[in-house]
């Protein structure tokens, strides 16, 4: 599967989650191998070049870290749109 | 910048001959419209007995899911200095160690964008750096990781490691406990930066078990220096103890707690085999005794510390092993201490309480450990009957 693909994979997983549970980083990893067949070092790698842009981003809340898609404005915050 | 409250209650902790925070709050408050605010909410928080902190949230910098804790006020329109009151975790050196220039270059910056308070070093090791606006923090790790420094652990993650001053100034350390704290602060970047754990990890260091860095009541892996060979006893300087007041039996031999020391007015004897390394009797008479033989480190899991209930000390699971760079094999044990950890924890259980509901057996076997007496932890209550199906069958 080609990068591009797995990350649109991955957004999508992340999307389904959105306002129905906070999703760790490890939830994503387990959930997308299991759905596309592809290595969890490549998911997470993905992910992670995800998160650097700012496409995806760390949450913390209730004393445990998730992962997102960001808001609006976050990205305003960090510069990314105007 | 004049002052913006009157504050009588907390007027009332700047009296006393100690220093105090609020005196040093206020002179921040000279400059900073931050430290003015904190101070004002502060005051109404003792008047009207609430706190108006409001914690969390999505603060950080791009790319790292820790180092940065959300803190905002609950009250923005009447302390809008407060509104965004961040604090910013700096990974400290080794032993916290600082050049006064190094001091200065922290405190410069945090002066440009933070409200020039700190509490220097809050309990996870880091340097804290308390409140600023989440739209500093970006231009913040700028200016800190292009003069080398990096932000700490925060989150899901594996926090700062962090270590006693060891070898650097310490006739006690049995290791080197600021190289294994730098080692492994390089080698755990990632688990560092990007929370992927189901809680919190703490890795802490002592040179010998006095334990400075109290790893064994606050560290989810405890790694603490200890020997193999004899205490050598120097016999003229037990005499020095003596004839200095020192009630040998009373402070040394009942305080043992082997019972593995003699003293019969003269001569000092120590049963080696029955010692515990506890380090009571040494640090004790230091001029007297001295570790002998070969050096290494003690390994105890589980221990926390959170402020209400359910505190945890650690659990010795590894009594002697041999340490030295490029500490693969130390490396590789915490690895296996966290991968199960991270397999059987639901979110915000550290491993102390994972091993206590999964039991030890689970985690020594995934870890590759035997059963040992040392792992014992109270007599007739840990008996480790590694029973199987099989077993019961016979």
């Amino acid at each position: 599967m080609e990068i591009d693909e797995l990350k649109e994979k991955i957004f999508a997983f992340v999307q389904a989650a959105k306002g129905k549970k906070k999703l760790k980083e490890k939830d994503i990893l387990n959930g997308v191998s299991a759905e596309v067949g592809v290595d969890k070092d490549v998911v997470k790698k993905a992910m992670r070049e995800m998160i650097d842009i700012g496409r995806l981003m760390y949450s913390y809340g209730g004393g445990a870290s998730s992962v997102e898609i960001p808001s609006e404005e976050y990205l305003r915050e960090k510069g990314l749109i105007k | 910048m004049a002052k913006k409250y009157d504050t009588p209650l907390l007027d009332e902790l700047e009296k006393g001959p100690w220093p105090s925070f609020v005196t040093e709050i206020k002179k921040a408050g000279k400059k900073s419209e931050m430290a003015n605010d904190e101070l004002g909410q502060l005051e109404k928080s003792y008047r009207t007995k609430r706190g108006y902190w409001k914690h969390g949230g999505i603060v950080g910098v791009l790319g790292y899911g820790g180092g940065i804790i959300g803190r905002y006020s609950s009250l923005p329109d009447e302390f809008p200095g407060v509104a965004h009151f961040h604090t910013v975790r700096i990974n400290q050196p080794s032993g916290w160690f600082y050049s006064t220039k190094a001091l200065r270059e922290i405190v410069d910056i945090w002066d440009k964008y933070g409200s020039g308070l700190t509490n220097v070093h809050g309990s996870t090791g880091d340097l804290v750096l308390l409140g600023t606006r989440t739209e500093a923090l970006e231009p913040i790790f700028a200016e800190y990781s292009s003069r080398g420094w990096d932000l700490g652990g925060s989150g899901s993650a594996m926090r700062t490691p962090s270590c006693c001053i060891g070898p650097a100034r310490c006739e006690w350390a049995n290791i080197d406990t600021m190289e294994i704290c730098y080692q492994m602060t390089q080698r755990f970047q990632d688990e560092l930066h990007r929370p992927a754990f189901p809680y919190k990890f703490k890795i802490k260091v002592s040179g010998c078990a006095v334990d400075c860095v109290a790893a064994i009541a606050r560290a989810d892996c405890s790694i603490i220096g200890t020997w193999k060979g004899k205490i050598a006893v120097d016999q003229d300087a037990v005499k020095w103890y003596a004839k200095n007041r020192m009630d040998i039996n009373k402070e040394i031999v009942d305080m043992c707690p082997t019972s593995c020391i003699s003293y019969d007015g003269t001569k000092m004897t120590i049963n080696d085999d029955e010692c515990s390394r506890c380090m009571h009797c040494i640090s004790k008479m230091t001029k007297a005794l001295k570790p002998t033989g070969e050096k290494g480190v003690s390994i105890l899991v589980g221990s926390k510390a959170p402020i209400v209930v359910g505190s945890l000390l650690s659990w010795v699971i590894v009594p002697f092993m041999k340490v030295q760079p490029p500490y693969d094999d130390l490396y590789g044990f915490i690895g296996k201490i966290i991968e199960w950890w991270d397999e059987n924890a639901k979110p915000r259980e550290r491993l102390g309480e994972v091993i206590e509901m999964k039991g030890m057996r689970s985690f020594l076997e995934h870890i590759g450990v035997p059963a040992q007496p040392q792992q014992v932890k109270e007599p007739r209550k840990d008996p480790f009957f590694f029973w199987k199906e099989e077993d019961l069958k016979r």
